[in-house]
């Protein structure tokens, strides 16, 4: 009998499987349990595959979405829905960054705990970090171009203002457009686009570094600025800006200066400074990550690679991580994450949001900043900026477009204003002209709505 | 929920922890080598170390003979064909025969002479005092008021969930379970059984059943609930037929033929369900799945006392008999059953003959028929292709449609559930049968769900720990094969659902709906019950002074 009881311990074998079996299945529930939860084929939650329940808002409670079993229940202004369809998202799923997609468990309410039990069956209100009046602006002053608008926080990393263009109604149950169309596509955070003479902030990051006579430094550039034979050789200017120091330069945006100063400080050093710059890698937003940037720095083509430290070339920029670096600038080199649903917690409202870690040493970022006022003072003309502690550079970069694509990146450091911004306008033209105005507006309209 | 984890900790934690004293039922006095005392009524003599009574002496064979416990002062001794023979008072044993024989007769084994005395007034006083000593059965009344209050709330919860829905029969079957409940333990108290752990847990895990019956079909609760009264019924009927070994014995016969005749008619007569044929129609609605019944008929068959364990012609019946139920098995396309039957028989084998190579080898052969099984069979390969990957949008609506539907409604439920009839997975296909993990865990709550798996977890490690003190390997390996049984089932259906292995369709013990299953559950109890060796049990081992 002493053998059959001691060869029963097969049994204890096989239930030990079936509790191990078990045990895995609970690290899975707890991992996805969300993800599974929130499946499209969970009746539970969904009418005809569209979530049936949960609210999205503005950071002031401006309903822009209710998700009910009907379907979904857009806002009644139309230009608030395109202004924020890609931030909120289409019913279809087009848009794969809309909140919809992105915030599909806190729309439901899923928590491990209670799962999807919800009395009510009307889901959460979610409360996206954005300001519809600010979208609002930021569309009207796009007026109709192709183009970006972003800005947030760079101290609490929340985005206030996120537009695309061209964009739709997401409303418009009829839309035929196909799933790769451009009305689709979000700019700010899968876009690359040249980033143009807004670059040189990056460039002169490595000057600031890297060159310890800096302040001695002087171009005189003659507008042509050849620099071996033939016409493929030039960094043109718009026109002569004479002897510039450093610090002229980047006001003036010179590109013959700015490419003597890419020379100076090395293919190698270009780099590491875009690297370190956060440009060539993507950045995340709430689990979704933006498009990363790419730049090549030849070692071997002076000519190349001047116009690669003035931001064109090969250069290719994500405007969310431009953003970001304008957040890094502005915050002393260590950029804040950028966030588009508003926590619920104020103690972020103190401590500031979730740190990127450091960019730029503090002593650069201070320079730069410095210099960036300087840029505002001596070219875009502080009346312009009225009311706004205004720290920016301009770009105006050359693409296929017929007109050049503008650009306007920057921050304010005022003490109920502190934002970092990025504006890309396709063909706008001038980037301090056409770009410039959109950010004031955009800025402008987000203290209206009573923060 | 706090409730229904109360009731099974307070079930489990006194399975687990009470434990039988051995009951002493004589000493084997060796020459000069003092006694040992006989604590089975099954015993292996032989110099093998787990041999029950062990002689260290080279003269004497691994196993040797058997020593059993016919009557109270009545043994059996059979040699084994050992090389030195055994002699009793100078009569030399033929092989393989038994001999009665009385305490003070001469057993000489390789030259090693002894004799067997009856344990004196005294000891026997003694070993009832320590059996006495051990820890009690918990006391069934807090669990069975903690159950009616689950039952309450269980119908006040499917009211306020389904509304017009819910019938009144359904509501008034679970009521009525809690009826029968309170009498089953009252009038076994009454007749001084004490262990009442394992039908607790049985009537816990029937109250979900009915629940999870009355939120997917409300029609068929009342079916469901009479298949339960017959399944508690055919438990006690077994738990007594079964305390007397040789009428247990006799029966085996009579269940092959009616397991043949059974298996042959659903072959001939049966109807397909969800792929496998593995029903029988009896009128218009009523209808049976007899390869659960042979599930009890194929445990019993498999048991066997240590003397039929050294008989080869026993132990190729059984062979034959399960693969005759295999073969049939496969042909009604039931390879989920299947898998269990097989399973069972493998550990039934390897308890049978502890040859462990064989179990391996029985195993791979095994293997290698699944695999040929797979070429001829596309549909069950492509179960294989989808197994592990149902997330994948390949099989997402497709061959994994069961599987992704069980884990979202599941996820959705959390830890503490949706409410008894506000699940949704109840209008997917199979929902209450092979999917019942995922309609638990959004109805009830993974912690519930969990707390069911636990359940027959414990059952299966209670048989295990309990059979120390087992009287015959007959019971011993009852309760291990039936443990095998509910263990392989539960994987099965769990594993299937959530993907952990592809999914076969298999029931749920107690928890699946489905007639013949439940009746099938309860009735299994009967074999844990008999191997039940604590004081005072319950109706299989009868009363103690």
């Amino acid at each position: 009998m002493r053998k059959q009881e001691k060869r029963a311990v097969i049994c204890l074998v096989l239930a030990a499987i079936l509790i191990a079996g078990i045990g895995i299945f609970g690290y899975r529930l707890v991992k996805n349990g969300g993800e599974w939860a929130t499946f499209y084929g969970n009746t539970q939650i969904y009418t005809d595959g569209a979530i049936n329940r949960g609210t999205v808002t503005d950071r002031n409670g401006v309903e822009l979405l209710r998700c009910t079993p009907d379907g979904f229940e857009y806002t009644d202004d139309y230009e608030l829905r395109v202004a924020t369809a890609h931030v909120v998202g289409d019913p279809q799923g087009n848009v794969s960054t809309g909140a919809i997609s992105i915030f599909r468990s806190q729309l439901i309410g899923y928590d491990i705990l209670n799962g999807t039990y919800d009395a009510t069956a009307n889901g959460k209100r979610i409360s996206l970090t954005i300001d519809a009046n600010a979208n609002r602006a930021a569309y009207e002053a796009l007026a109709g171009r192709t183009g970006t608008v972003g800005v947030y926080n760079w101290k609490t990393g929340e985005i206030v203002c996120l537009v695309s263009t061209p964009t739709f109604d997401p409303a418009y149950e009829e839309w035929e457009a196909d799933e790769e169309s451009s009305y689709y596509f979000n700019n700010f955070i899968d876009g690359l686009i040249i980033p143009g003479s807004t670059f040189k902030l990056v460039t002169s990051a490595a000057v600031i570094e890297k060159m310890k006579d800096r302040d001695s430094f002087t171009f005189d550039c003659d507008g042509i600025n050849q620099l071996g034979e033939g016409d493929d050789t030039r960094l043109t200017d718009v026109s002569a800006h004479g002897e510039v120091d450093f610090r002229g330069a980047l006001a003036q945006s010179c590109n013959g200066a700015f490419g003597a100063l890419t020379r100076e400080v090395g293919a190698k050093a270009m780099q590491e400074y875009t690297e370190k710059a956060g440009l060539t890698k993507p950045v995340e937003v709430d689990g979704i990550e933006t498009a990363a940037g790419s730049f090549t720095f030849p070692d071997d083509n002076e000519v190349k690679l001047s116009w690669a430290g003035i931001g064109q070339a090969d250069d290719l920029v994500n405007p969310c991580a431009m953003m970001v670096y304008m957040g890094a600038i502005a915050n002393g080199g260590e950029p804040v994450q950028p966030t588009l649903i508003k926590s619920a917690t104020f103690l972020k409202d103190l401590t500031g949001g979730k740190s990127l870690g450091r960019y730029l040493d503090k002593d650069t970022a201070d320079e730069l900043r410095s210099m960036m006022k300087n840029n505002v003072v001596e070219n875009y003309g502080e009346e312009n900026f009225y009311g706004l502690d205004m720290y920016a550079k301009s770009g105006t970069a050359e693409a296929d477009s017929y007109q050049p694509d503008a650009w306007f990146v920057g921050f304010t450091d005022n003490e109920d204003a502190p934002y970092a911004f990025v504006v890309w306008v396709q063909g706008g033209g001038f980037g301090a002209q056409a770009a410039a105005p959109i950010a004031t507006r955009v800025i402008n309209a987000l203290g209206t709505s009573g923060e | 929920m706090v409730l229904a984890a109360y009731i099974l900790l307070i079930a489990i934690v006194s399975l687990l922890t009470t434990r039988a004293t051995p009951e002493i039922w004589g000493y084997y006095m060796v020459e000069e080598g003092g006694g040992f005392p006989i604590t089975h009524w099954e015993n292996v003599i032989g110099r093998s170390r787990s041999a029950d009574i062990n002689i260290p002496l080279t003269t004497v064979s691994n196993n040797h003979a058997l020593l059993i416990r016919r009557d109270e002062d009545k043994w059996m001794v059979k040699d084994l064909g050992s090389q030195n023979g055994t002699k009793v008072n100078g009569y030399r044993l033929d092989p393989d025969k038994r001999y009665i024989i009385s305490p003070g007769d001469q057993i000489d084994m390789g030259g090693v002479i002894s004799t067997i005395t009856p344990p004196s007034i005294e000891e026997t006083r003694n070993n009832r005092f320590m059996r006495r000593l051990d820890k009690e059965p918990v006391a069934p009344w807090k669990i069975l008021l903690a159950i009616t209050i689950f039952q309450l709330l269980t119908i006040v919860q499917l009211v306020l969930g389904m509304g017009e829905e819910i019938t009144a029969s359904a509501l008034l079957c679970i009521a009525l379970l809690c009826v029968v409940m309170w009498a089953y333990v009252m009038f076994f108290h009454i007749t001084g059984s004490r262990g009442f752990e394992m039908e607790m847990i049985a009537f816990f895990l029937s109250t979900i059943n009915l629940a999870v019956t009355a939120s997917s079909d409300p029609g068929s609760v009342v079916k469901e609930f009479i298949a339960l009264l017959i399944g508690l019924a055919l438990m006690i009927f077994m738990c007594f037929y079964m305390r007397d070994l040789n009428r247990t014995r006799k029966v085996k016969p009579v269940l092959i033929g009616l397991s043949i005749a059974a298996l042959l008619i659903n072959l001939i007569f049966g109807t397909a369900q969800y792929g496998a044929t593995n029903w029988i129609r009896i009128g218009d609605n009523l209808s049976v799945q007899p390869s659960e019944l042979v599930k009890l008929a194929f445990i019993l068959i498999g048991a066997g006392t240590l003397e039929e364990l050294y008989d080869r012609k026993n132990t190729v019946i059984y062979a034959a008999f399960s693969l005759f139920c295999l073969g049939c098995l496969a042909l009604m396309s039931d390879f989920g059953t299947a898998l269990i039957f097989f399973a069972t028989y493998l550990v039934v084998s390897f308890l049978r003959s502890g040859d462990f190579s064989r179990f391996v080898l029985t195993g791979v052969a095994a293997g290698a028929m699944g695999l040929i099984v797979l070429k001829f069979k596309p549909y069950i390969a492509s179960r294989f292709n989808a197994w592990g990957h149902v997330w994948e949008p390949e099989f997402m609506d497709d061959l994994g449609y069961q599987q992704t539907r069980t884990m979202s409604f599941g996820a959705g439920g959390g830890m503490l559930g949706l409410g008894a009839g506000n699940g949704s997975l109840k209008y997917i296909g199979a929902s209450n049968t092979d999917l019942v993990f995922g309609f638990v865990m959004e109805e009830w709550g993974f912690i519930i769900a969990v707390l069911l798996v636990l359940c027959i977890a414990t059952l299966s490690v209670f048989a295990v720990m309990h059979i120390v003190a087992g009287r015959s390997t007959f019971y011993t390996i009852l309760a291990c094969s039936a443990a095998t049984m509910f263990l392989v089932q539960t994987m099965l259906n769990v594993f299937g659902a959530i993907d952990l292995f592809p999914l076969t369709g298999v029931t749920f013990p107690f928890v699946s709906t489905g007639g013949t299953s439940l009746l099938t559950s309860w009735a299994m109890l009967a074999y844990f019950k008999a191997a039940d060796m604590r004081r005072n049990a319950g109706p299989a081992v009868g009363k103690e002074e």
